[in-house]
């Protein structure tokens, strides 16, 4: 008995492995991100809000909502995030606006949720449902028919809100009571409104209706207190893009009579009318012919930007004089010479109002921008100009521009700006100095690959062999130069114990080398905005970064979507680590290429020497047309990447005449399982390859065998068994008999779901386990679809599947709706001590299938957004699995509560001497393996974990939208020395062993002598 | 053994007692008396040289007794039982022919493998069972490589004749 509680905690006290308070922040890192800024509507694009402080002083964060599905404000002095919130993945964000120290931010189909947020810290003041998300109506785009307005009244905090184009509704922001509502009546309900106006004496919601050719404006006016209609009006007018021909302003700054102007389709003239409480106003037609107009966001001031049909651009003014040309940009018409022009608008501390103009020059190679103040010069308006370095070959080009402008002096004009890029960075300039880059393309990371770095350079100096014995003769005397400083600093290292030590950080400042342990890597990802980083793993900085070029699709524009990054040389090859980057690039013409980049890992480098390290990254067009899979293969001749185009066809890279021999050669032993049929009834089809080439040149796999589905089921995932090293053929039992693990290399997880139609929300999911050489299902089971998805997550790794899912059904007495984790663990034979040898067995073999499987399942604490286990470089250290949760944190599960064969009893001695378990359903929510410890991780997608030098720790990456990394030692970090492991004493000790054989050996003689005589 | 130190001519010499006669007796008597003594004493030579054969046996309630009081744990009382267990039976056997030969009939060499056969033979046996006694402890205590656990890491697999891209 008491032996028995001795192992329970033996087998307890060896879990209570956690991360030390002292080690938080040292040896992992956290990237908070906000994502990239949905620029495409004003409504979600950044701009500047100044709060003002109590002491009368302001400060201003940059607010915006980002294409990650959130709300955030920056820091403008630092660059930091000062606060963000996490929309929820099926209510997108769709609206925000700021007044005084409050933020409100519209979300779901149709604007179903108002919620207020305050502008310095982020809390949330009220969170308001307005209907439900499936009354929600959708428009493209989704911002259409939402508009946020604060109420005028004097002592009142009220928000006005426009959902669903039709409803107006007024929110009091303290009780969260909606004061009235008003549904546009049905009559009228072919007008979409899209804006709303607060004044005192009425709140105006303008919206379009469609008449056969163009659409008409629609205004109807409410009561703020009461919401009675006051008046509705069609404004007689022909509108041509419903979007963007149209503009209120609400003068508040001037008159305080809110105005409409819009672009006329007939004559392309601005017409323009005033609303008042009765709408008897008259619509007014301006002179000249315009292109477009712009919102910049000057509406209070009643300023807009208008393009002339040349292009060029003028700040133009509404008020009780009419409409007035307050400034006309110089050479801003269209023009070869520089791109488009962006404006926008911006205010100073004392709320007077400026707007810019940013361009970039083609000829200068700099981007300019010019900010008119029309205040400044005694009124007469004032426009200043400068150029700035914006590094478009790192940046890419320049998509949204926010503006925020201080005057220091008369005729002096401070502008600060906020450039949003196509590669997804956010930069803040200070006139001509960039202040701040933050790189928010990395929180839609495609593909990531972590590349271990060389030795440092003095220990690799020796690279190809001696020619000569006078050659060796001379290198081993340079090599011996060195030696009295190696004697020093080892002697140092002895006496001081200043080793490398585990828990201290990797050394992020040295020149790019592997650390002693190897905790040092490369981590290269492409991002969705077509930029290919490398990511330091000691500190998570970019060390260099390439923006993928688009080739012949320069022209006429296009996307590079990242689809996997293949270590193609590693340091184990010699020189450098080269990755190659495989994606497909889609042109605005619709032509699908597939497109590779082989880069150095360590500088960024074009190891194909077809662009410099200041130009875009050219690729390689390795295939005219989609790619549907990629591998990586390892050959005699290295290492591989195999393409198979839409006809299946195999492109190799590098493809050279070396490595064209090496595949022909494993040509009769490849299988290849491909995805077949058209989406929605896919199956299976496993191909072999004949070894005659086919008239086009190229080997074509031929099937061989179809996996099929019932009808209604489809691929949704293939998750293959990673190729690492097993240490262990088997687990040995208490009675010292053996299971031996089933170490299939063609094992693959498919992933499935059931739709009773095609585009149906799917009913059931199911997983299978399937050889990939021969289409033998080992293991499957049904899995329910909660919410109309599959949201399933797998690992596989060994002879062990892991998979968690979310069960929505109560089946009975006892049963719960839950998290649950399944852990499969597969063995060889039938019972203990059967072996077929099935990680080397041929695929021909009947015994593939003679397995055995233990699986348990059991509850989690929370729903897992991304699942991996631990990878080692021998594969001796236990695997732990390692999750990102709904609370925004990365977890680690070790292995022993996951075992599927705990037992459902008291464990026997033989089980304990197992170390197994006592079974309990529930999986411990330990805080102390939150690896995250008090970061919010959000948005994690993916985890990738890559082994370290040391055996038993693994290296761990968290991506999705922020970027977290860590390691971790699930088996304790047992082959480096303890961190409190007294050198000191050993030291002594040995001294002091010696000093006594010093001192007892002479007088041991002596006595040896003086026996002699008495023999 | 003491007796056959004492020296037979420090008594053979000395006068008869009175009425005693010397000369009929002493013909014929010390030489039967003396092939007597000869052969009850290699009677008891060959008992004894049994007794010492059979000497493992007899001990080995004694060490299983031990055994049972060291206790199942791998620590130093039982592993020192259990290599005295183990090293004593080789120790023994190394030494047959030297620990026999004081038991040896006059008529062979001392130190010969064939003498006093049947009596090694038994004391071999004997042997193997303290041996026996050491390696059934041994089992116990899961130190005998015997399970296929025991041998999974020096089992190897080669490469897997198919690739499958994945």
């Amino acid at each position: 008995m008491r032996l028995r509680h001795f192992f329970l905690a033996a087998a307890l006290f060896a879990q209570t492995w956690a991360l030390h308070a002292s080690e938080a922040g040292v040896v992992d890192w956290h990237k908070p991100f906000v994502g990239v800024p949905a620029v495409n509507v004003p409504s979600t694009a950044p701009s500047f809000h100044r709060i003002a402080n109590f002491d009368g002083s302001t400060r201003s964060v940059i607010l915006t909502a980002t294409s990650s599905n959130v709300l955030a404000a920056l820091d403008p002095i630092a660059g930091g995030v000062a606060w963000r919130y996490i929309f929820e993945d099926d209510e997108r964000v769709i609206a925000y606006r700021q007044h005084s120290d409050v933020v409100a931010a519209v979300s779901g189909a149709g604007g179903a949720t108002l919620r207020l947020f305050n502008s310095s810290a982020g809390h949330l003041i009220v969170e308001k449902r307005l209907h439900s998300p499936e009354a929600g109506r959708l428009f493209e785009p989704e911002t259409l028919g939402t508009s946020i307005a604060f109420a005028s009244d004097a002592d009142s905090h009220d928000v006005l809100v426009l959902s669903n184009a039709h409803i107006v509704r007024r929110v009091d922001s303290q009780s969260r009571e909606v004061v009235w509502g008003w549904t546009a009546p049905d009559e009228a309900a072919l007008v979409a409104y899209s804006k709303l106006v607060s004044t005192p004496s009425a709140v105006y919601a303008v919206g379009l209706s469609k008449s056969p050719a163009a659409y008409t404006l629609n205004v109807a006016a409410l009561a703020p207190a009461t919401g009675e209609v006051l008046a509705t009006v069609r404004i007689p007018s022909s509108i041509q893009n419903g979007l963007a021909d149209f503009l209120v302003l609400e003068c508040a700054h001037g008159d305080g009579v809110p105005r409409i102007v819009w672009r006329d389709a007939e004559d392309a003239s601005l017409r323009f009318a005033a609303l008042a409480p009765g709408l008897e106003g008259k619509a007014l037609a301006a002179r000249g012919a315009y292109k477009m107009i712009k919102d910049v966001g000057l509406g209070s001031h009643g300023r807009f930007v208008a393009l002339k049909e040349d292009g060029s651009a003028r700040v133009l003014q509404l008020g009780e004089a009419g409409m007035a040309v307050l400034w006309e940009f110089a050479e801003s018409a269209t023009s070869d010479r520089y791109t488009e022009s962006f404006y926008a608008g911006g205010f100073d501390k004392d709320g007077d109002a400026y707007v810019a103009r940013v361009f970039w020059s083609h000829v200068h190679k700099k981007a300019s921008a010019h900010i008119f103040a029309a205040h400044l010069a005694n009124g007469t308006g004032l426009t200043v100009g400068f150029t700035f370095p914006f590094d478009t070959a790192t940046h890419g080009i320049i998509n949204h521009v926010a503006l925020d402008a201080a005057s220091v002096a008369d005729m002096q004009v401070r502008a600060r700006l906020v450039l949003t890029t196509s590669t997804g960075a956010v930069q803040l300039w200070d006139r001509d100095a960039l202040v701040w880059t933050r790189e928010e393309g990395l929180t839609d990371i495609r593909a990531a690959e972590m590349v271990e770095l060389p030795e440092p350079a003095a220990a690799a100096a020796h690279g190809g062999e001696d020619k000569s014995f006078g050659e060796r003769l001379r290198r081993q005397l340079a090599d011996a130069q060195g030696f009295p400083q190696y004697a020093a600093a080892f002697a140092r290292r002895f006496v001081t114990g200043a080793y490398a030590s585990v828990s201290a950080p990797a050394n992020g400042s040295a020149p790019l080398a592997r650390d002693a342990f190897g905790f040092r890597k490369i981590i290269v990802v492409a991002t969705a905005h077509g930029k290919l980083y490398g990511l330091d793993s000691a500190y998570g900085s970019v060390v260099w970064s390439r923006v993928l070029g688009l080739g012949w699709a320069a022209k006429i524009g296009g996307d590079v979507i990242p689809l996997k990054v293949f270590a193609l040389r590693t340091v184990a090859d010699g020189g450098d680590p080269q990755v190659v980057l495989v994606t497909q690039r889609r042109a605005r013409n619709t032509l699908m290429d597939t497109v590779l980049f082989h880069v150095n890992a360590l500088t960024g480098e074009d190891m194909r020497g077809k662009s410099g390290p200041d130009e875009l990254l050219e690729g390689f067009d390795a295939i005219a047309g989609p790619l549907v899979d990629t591998y990586m293969l390892q050959l005699d001749v290295g290492r591989v990447a195999v393409l198979l185009d839409e006809f299946a066809q195999v492109h190799l890279y590098p493809e050279t005449d070396e490595t064209k021999d090496a595949f022909a050669k494993v040509l009769p032993n490849l299988h290849v399982p491909l995805r077949t049929g058209a989406p929605g009834h896919r199956r299976l089809t496993g191909h072999e390859f004949p070894t005659e080439l086919e008239f086009t040149g190229r080997y074509v796999p031929q099937p061989t065998w179809t996996l099929t589905f019932p009808p209604s089921e489809d691929i949704r995932a293939l998750v293959p068994r990673p190729r690492e090293p097993v240490a262990s053929l088997g687990k040995v039992l208490g009675n010292r008999t053996t299971l031996y693990k089933y170490l299939n290399p063609h094992l693959t997880a498919v992933v499935t779901e059931f739709a009773s139609a095609a585009g149906a929300r799917p009913s059931r999911c199911a997983l299978y386990l399937v050889d990939g050489a021969k289409g033998t299902v080992v293991y499957h089971v049904m899995l329910p679809a909660a919410g109309g998805k599959c949201d399933v997550h797998v690992t596989l790794t060994e002879n062990w599947l892991v998979y968690v899912y979310y069960d929505p059904e109560t089946t009975g007495m006892g049963t719960t709706k839950g998290h649950r984790v399944v852990s499969v663990e597969l063995y060889e034979g039938l019972g203990a001590d059967a072996r077929t040898r099935s990680s080397d067995l041929s695929s021909l073999s009947k015994d593939t299938t003679a397995i055995q499987s233990f699986e348990q399942a059991y509850v989690l604490p929370h729903g897992v957004t991304a699942m991996s286990t631990t990878s080692t470089k021998y594969g001796i250290t236990m695997k732990d699995i390692i999750v990102a949760n709904n609370n925004y944190q990365i977890q680690s599960f070790p292995r022993r509560f996951l075992d599927p064969r705990r037992p459902k009893h008291k464990p026997t001695n033989q089980e304990l001497e197992e170390w197994l378990i006592q079974y309990d359903a529930l999986i411990p929510d330990d805080p102390k393996r939150v690896l995250s410890h008090n970061y919010r991780v959000i948005g994690t997608k993916h985890i990738l974990t890559s082994p370290a030098l040391l055996e038993s720790t693994s290296l761990v990456f968290a991506y999705g939208q922020d970027l977290f990394f860590t390691r971790v030692a699930p088996s304790g970090t047992f082959d480096v020395l303890s961190e409190n492991f007294n050198k000191a004493q050993l030291v002594f000790t040995i001294a002091g062993l010696a000093l006594a054989i010093v001192i007892a050996k002479p007088m041991v003689r002596r006595k040896r002598l003086r026996e002699k005589w008495y023999d | 053994m003491a007796t056959l130190a004492v020296e037979p001519s420090k008594w053979k010499n000395l006068p008869p007692p009175p009425g005693f006669s010397s000369t009929t007796s002493s013909s014929r008597t010390p030489n039967k008396a003396s092939t007597k003594a000869a052969a009850s004493y290699e009677n008891l030579k060959t008992k004894r040289a049994w007794d010492f054969a059979i000497s493992p046996a007899k001990s080995l309630p004694m060490q299983a007794f031990m055994l049972y009081m060291s206790g199942g744990g791998v620590q130093i009382f039982s592993m020192g039982i259990v290599f005295m267990l183990l090293s004593s039976p080789f120790k023994n056997l190394a030494g047959i022919n030297t620990a026999f030969a004081p038991f040896a009939p006059a008529s062979s060499p001392p130190k010969a493998l064939s003498t006093l056969a049947l009596q090694k033979v038994a004391y071999l046996l004997c042997n193997l069972l303290t041996l026996a006694l050491g390696l059934w402890k041994c089992r116990s205590m899961g130190l005998l490589p015997t399970g296929t656990g025991d041998w999974l890491a020096f089992e190897t697999r080669g490469q897997p004749p198919d690739i499958t891209l994945l």
